[in-house]
């Protein structure tokens, strides 16, 4: 096994369903001790890109390596240190919690009983309880459980909380700044909830209609792009659409612009061409996401 | 001395702001503040993110560039420890700090149509704070 791969290297992934590419030319890379936010609106195309990289969809291009091994062929030894949540866990309805978690326990040469079983009282999970007959959000709780309980280094979990209360969202994103402590294990998380992302995150990747519209570290994101106030525009009426500025909102004497890239230069372009003072306010990700999602003809 | 990290620090993970940017402004306003003090020790990356709930690497970040910037050194085994600071380099970065408030401040005034006479107004009452020199 190759260890200057990164854990999780998806490399020009394009995979189309009848005639449409869900996902065109995407490569992530993962590296050793990052958490990685998976961002995208619904239908962005998170799960297929989940499911090419773990080898359960076969991609009409590109591959996947999951520990520097091809996906579709991982080795044993690889998978026991694999963790996946899917988006819709499907786990033995017929049993109880308890048995489920020994039946999918007894797979796994390394799986923590002890852990596990703390995991259970944290997650606040009953044993003897039906697992057919959990909510949506303990039958997801169920899902981390099982998949956290082989104690993986690298995992992927699509849309993990998306079922769980505020309480349940925060004391999961507990768990998995636990989990990454060590700097040892890589996860990647796909998830519509920018807030979680920026407090667990240390990498995003922004998924828009099948392609990567950014990949780095949050920071840099945050860092990248900015809103710039103008006043004083007067009856300026140049272009203010520079490049790097993703959108303008313009009123009068004043405009509201997006800015993308070497900020302090287009800013001071800004006010060169315009005589207009500038003030630069950062943007959550929030605010970025639907920025990048603006429609730049608009 | 070392602290809590919640007591010192009030992190907002949905702000513009980075979180790295927001520990290494806060540790300044710290240190400047005297409540934390040359000597003292900032709390470990690890019990940082755990009590504040954010990305170690974020924490380590923030710790890098206070190193880089002389506000903090590393000392093996024990952790980031503040450094006294040196007057000389940290006022060129302190005055650069202060530039973007005083220009937004100043946007203001035009929006609401004022002069320079009135800002000035209304800031001598306000730098009696400050020192003269």
């Amino acid at each position: 096994m190759n260890s200057s791969v990164p854990p999780i290297s998806i490399r020009g992934i394009t995979k189309c369903f009848g005639g449409t590419a869900a996902l065109s030319d995407v490569s992530l890379d993962v590296g050793r001790g990052e958490v990685l936010g998976l961002l995208g609106k619904n239908g962005a195309g998170k799960t297929t890109l989940i499911k090419c990289a773990l080898g359960l969809l076969r991609p009409d291009a590109g591959e996947s390596l999951i520990g520097g091994e091809r996906a579709p062929d991982m080795s044993p030894c690889t998978k026991a240190r694999l963790g996946y949540v899917a988006q819709e866990p499907a786990v033995y309805p017929w049993m109880k919690v308890a048995q489920a978690i020994a039946y999918h326990g007894a797979f796994y040469e390394n799986w923590d009983a002890d852990f596990a079983a703390s995991l259970l009282q944290r997650l606040e999970l009953d044993p003897t309880k039906r697992v057919g007959a959990l909510s949506v959000g303990q039958h997801q709780k169920l899902a981390i459980l099982l998949s956290l309980g082989p104690r993986p280094d690298i995992l992927l979990l699509d849309e993990p909380v998306a079922a769980l209360d505020p309480a349940a969202r925060r004391d999961f994103l507990k768990m998995i700044l636990d989990i990454v402590a060590n700097g040892k294990r890589t996860v990647l998380l796909s998830t519509h909830i920018t807030s979680d992302v920026e407090r667990v995150c240390s990498h995003v990747s922004i998924l828009r209609d099948g392609r990567v519209s950014f990949t780095g570290e949050l920071d840099a994101l945050k860092d990248e792009v900015k809103r710039v106030r103008l006043s004083g525009l007067h009856d300026y009426s140049g272009n203010l659409r520079l490049d790097g500025v993703l959108r303008v909102e313009r009123e009068g004497d004043s405009a509201i612009l997006t800015v993308r890239g070497n900020i302090a230069a287009t800013t001071d372009s800004l006010r060169r061409d315009t005589g207009a003072t500038a003030a630069i306010e950062g943007l959550n990700l929030e605010d970025i996401f639907l920025e990048l999602h603006h429609d730049a003809t608009a | 001395m070392t602290h809590e990290p919640r007591q010192l620090f009030g992190i907002f993970p949905s702000s513009g702001v980075p979180i790295y940017r927001q520990i290494m402004d806060q540790v300044a306003v710290l240190v400047a503040s005297g409540r934390i003090e040359p000597g003292d020790f900032l709390p470990s990356v690890r019990q940082m993110a755990a009590d504040l709930e954010v990305n170690p690497m974020t924490v380590s970040k923030a710790y890098s560039q206070l190193e880089l910037a002389g506000t903090v050194e590393r000392i093996r085994g024990q952790g980031m420890r503040i450094l006294a600071p040196d007057s000389m380099q940290l006022k060129t970065s302190r005055l650069r700090e202060l530039g973007p408030y005083l220009e937004q401040a100043v946007a203001h005034a035009y929006q609401l149509s004022l002069s320079r006479r009135d800002v000035l107004d209304v800031l001598a009452p306000l730098l009696e704070k400050l020192d003269d020199e």
